[in-house]
């Protein structure tokens, strides 16, 4: 079969991704660009008997990279050796934004890769009494150009069937001013580079990776023999092309300019008032925190007894032995602690979503520009502070809109104080355990004390970036730049894709570092090999004669857990946690949720299963009788419960954020100084808790 | 007659005013403001603004969707008041 490669390109809110995914229905998958984690979005589909490979490409205004997103938008376009490169690229366009569209098809026309044009939200432009003239357009560009409406579906069949168009030769609608000439001469000679556009791009463009390193050098020196600046250069084509556009479209498009977008304005009066627009937005994030977690509640109790009930149900049934402790102990538990955050994590991204498709979110952007600018970030960072708030992962991938290079790196690198989903579990049991179920002015003293931990991150979060702003030097002015679409009725189908490919991201993602380390736990915990574990049984009786058996068989798991090589591992790091006021048995789940901070429940579960024999008292129950025996006092009492919440609230303990922040700022540098900063800031702010409060 | 020095930033529009793009302070300004459409000869409204220098939101004539822009780059675009 006859396979060809597509790529969806277009500026933000035309609606490139509802049609994306009318093209591809579910045969699309979400992964990374080798290098870089922009979300690369790819599905395919057959007609006529061809397979067509579809890539719908981050939204550009032009060819001419100013962030990340950009940059893989031309990369892909421009460097035929790129494995993304596609054999027809579709420009889709906005018809109340025609000529922004157009200025992108001849770019990308120019760079020499054969274009269809697609007009979205034609049946909007039609009812808004706007006409275009597509016969003429069709002209202008030396392509097909198809009429769609993605939302309904109408014009996807025509889209398909122009896939297979082959457009003719196009002339290049940005000339070169002649005094450039020489340059650009100098510039095909040195790369071998045929076309002039090309040429031109070498020279209009600093940075570009795809070019290699030899070459990069060789131009260098032939724009400074010129005395040329790349950015002057692009700013002139883009005038030069802006202002050709003018005259083109001239004939193409008819607007009778009639008073629209009534629905945008109003609301926008109020929401992005500059006092109600604020009011709602914190009314929104409140919202939305509540629904996380009183929507979550059903189901994660239903999840929780889910597992419960298969976990007993497996010990019942299976013979005692290790394979039976694996199973209960171990997996089930382990995917049983995965598995509960989703409802959590999927009504945040449902809320994300809707605020992205809705346009709602560029609001955002607008609103807290101003108050997020003192601390070195940009409005734009708003978005992966609020994302934080359920998974550090997507957050810190989404940072990749910002455009100035400091802003995104301090983004990406206070992001993880926020508080995220995993660390949820771990403020619930612990604040049950150690504060008191009182009610302070009407108001539920757990509840606040949560609500305190959430401030805590964020004032963490704003206060390094606070400081890291000081440290930072920038190469690039930092500036905001910002489209406001008008408001559109979310399209449920893309909100429902976003949310499964969000969710299930972070399952497959998290759940196999969590499940790995259930197992490693459950053997490290049940295998030892020193006297006292092999020869505990004797031990006990020895030392305890005259002990009950339900007891003595306690007394021998406990001996067990404790020379076991988790035991042994726990023990190791008590010198360390002492004065944090944690036992050994605490010291293991600090090492286990090292990987990922979610373990902490599920292995403190495990750590007290393995050491006890009475199965039906739930993880809680467990934590509250457990006696520290340094203090003999309680393990999880006041003080030592109130250093644990600041330990996890500033540690940075989870292995897929350390991957993606290695894989996002492409610095091992950076990755180590925020890891350091983070657990030893947390260790710090323990320490000093406990002591004051023991 | 009106004093054009006084009303050549953006940032000094009141809300609701409308102007036309005449220049630009220097080249070095970001090639966002050029690709947005704030190109010479525009037509745009103050849309917003936000207190305490916060961005500004503008209205370009014929686009249905609104430019934000901080006040440090919006000083950057020379402009004439029409009303």
């Amino acid at each position: 079969m006859t396979e060809i490669k597509i790529a969806l390109v277009g500026n933000p809110n035309v609606g490139k991704s509802t049609l994306f995914n009318k093209l591809t229905g579910l045969r699309q998958k979400a992964g990374n660009y080798p290098g870089i984690t922009v979300e690369k979005k790819t599905g395919s589909f057959t007609e006529d008997a061809v397979r067509y490979h579809v890539i719908d490409l981050p939204g550009a205004y032009g060819i001419h990279p100013s962030s990340l997103d950009e940059q893989v938008v031309y990369d892909v376009l421009a460097d035929k050796s790129n494995p993304n490169h596609p054999d027809l690229a579709v420009v889709i366009g906005d018809p109340f934004n025609l000529k922004r569209a157009v200025f992108l098809y001849q770019q990308i026309r120019d760079i020499g890769v054969p274009a269809i044009f697609v007009i979205n939200m034609a049946d909007e432009a039609e009812r808004a009494g706007l006409s275009i003239d597509t016969g003429k357009l069709e002209a202008l560009l030396a392509t097909e150009v198809i009429l769609t409406d993605a939302r309904s579906g109408k014009g996807v069949d025509a889209l398909k069937a122009a896939l297979s168009f082959q457009p003719g030769p196009h002339a290049p609608s940005f000339n070169i001013p002649a005094e450039y000439h020489e340059a650009i001469q100098q510039v095909k000679r040195q790369t071998g580079e045929e076309q002039d556009y090309p040429a031109w791009l070498y020279l209009s463009q600093k940075h570009s990776l795809s070019h290699g390193a030899a070459q990069v050098g060789a131009v260098a020196a032939i724009r400074k023999e010129h005395g040329l600046n790349p950015h002057r250069l692009q700013i002139q084509e883009t005038m030069a092309r802006y202002g050709k556009l003018d005259a083109d479209l001239m004939h193409v498009v008819k607007d009778p300019a009639k008073k629209r977008e009534h629905f945008t304005e109003r609301l926008d009066k109020l929401l992005i008032h500059a006092v109600w627009g604020y009011v709602i937005f914190f009314g929104l994030l409140l919202l939305i925190f509540q629904a996380i977690y009183t929507w979550s509640g059903p189901f994660m109790d239903a999840i929780d007894n889910g597992f419960a009930w298969l976990a007993s149900n497996t010990a019942a049934w299976l013979p005692d032995g290790p394979i039976n402790g694996l199973l209960t102990d171990g997996i089930i538990a382990g995917i049983g602690g995965i598995v509960i955050f989703i409802p959590q994590i999927a009504i945040l991204f449902i809320f994300i979503s809707l605020m992205e498709e809705s346009g709602y979110m560029s609001r955002v952007v607008y609103l807290m520009d101003r108050w997020l600018k003192p601390f070195g970030l940009s409005g734009k960072s708003a978005v992966p502070l609020m994302s934080g708030a359920a998974c550090a992962i997507p957050a810190v991938m989404s940072a990749r809109t910002i455009e100035n290079d400091k802003e995104r790196l301090i983004t990406i690198l206070v992001t993880p104080f926020m508080t995220c989903s995993a660390r949820l579990p771990i403020y619930i049991v612990i604040i049950g355990l150690v504060i008191p179920a009182e009610r302070v002015l009407g108001l539920d003293l757990q509840g606040l004390v949560l609500f305190g931990m959430y401030v805590l991150g964020l004032l963490a979060a704003l206060g390094s970036a606070w400081l890291l702003k000081w440290w930072l030097k920038s190469n690039y002015k930092s500036f905001l730049i910002l489209e406001m679409p008008t408001y559109r009725f979310p399209v449920l189908r893309n909100v429902a894709l976003h949310v499964w490919e969000k969710t299930m991201g972070f399952v497959l993602g998290a759940g196999k570092i969590i499940l790995a380390i259930s197992i490693i736990l459950w053997v490290l915990g049940s295998f030892g090999v020193s006297d006292r574990f092999t020869d505990a049984e004797q031990l006990v009786k020895l030392e305890n004669p005259g002990m009950s058996a339900e007891d003595m068989e306690n007394e021998v798991q406990s001996l067990k857990l404790e020379y076991s090589f988790l035991g042994t591992l726990g023990r190791f790091i008590e010198p360390a946690i002492e004065p944090l006021g944690y036992d050994w048995k605490m010291g293991i789940g600090l090492i286990a949720s090292f990987a990922a901070r979610e373990v902490f429940v599920s292995t403190m579960a495990t750590v007290y299963s393995l050491g006890g024999t009475d199965d039906e008292l739930t993880i809680r129950e467990r934590m509250a009788g457990e006696i520290n025996p340094h203090t003999d006092r309680p393990a999880y009492n006041f003080a030592s419960g109130i250093s644990l919440l600041l330990f996890y609230a500033f540690a940075m303990q989870c292995m897929s954020t350390i991957a993606i922040v290695r894989k996002e700022t492409n610095s091992w540098k950076w990755t180590t100084i925020q890891l350091a900063f983070m657990t030893g800031f947390a260790y710090l702010a323990a320490l000093v808790a406990y002591q004051l409060l023991k | 007659m009106r004093t054009i020095s006084q009303h050549t930033s953006i940032s000094r529009l009141r809300k609701g005013e409308t102007a036309t793009i005449i220049g630009y302070v220097s080249g070095e300004i970001p090639l966002k403001i050029y690709e947005m459409g704030l190109l010479p000869g525009v037509v745009f409204t103050m849309k917003q603004r936000l207190p305490l220098n916060g961005p500004i939101c503008l209205h370009i004539s014929g686009n249905p969707n609104s430019v934000a822009l901080r006040r440090a780059e919006a000083d950057l675009i020379l402009i004439e008041p029409l009303s």
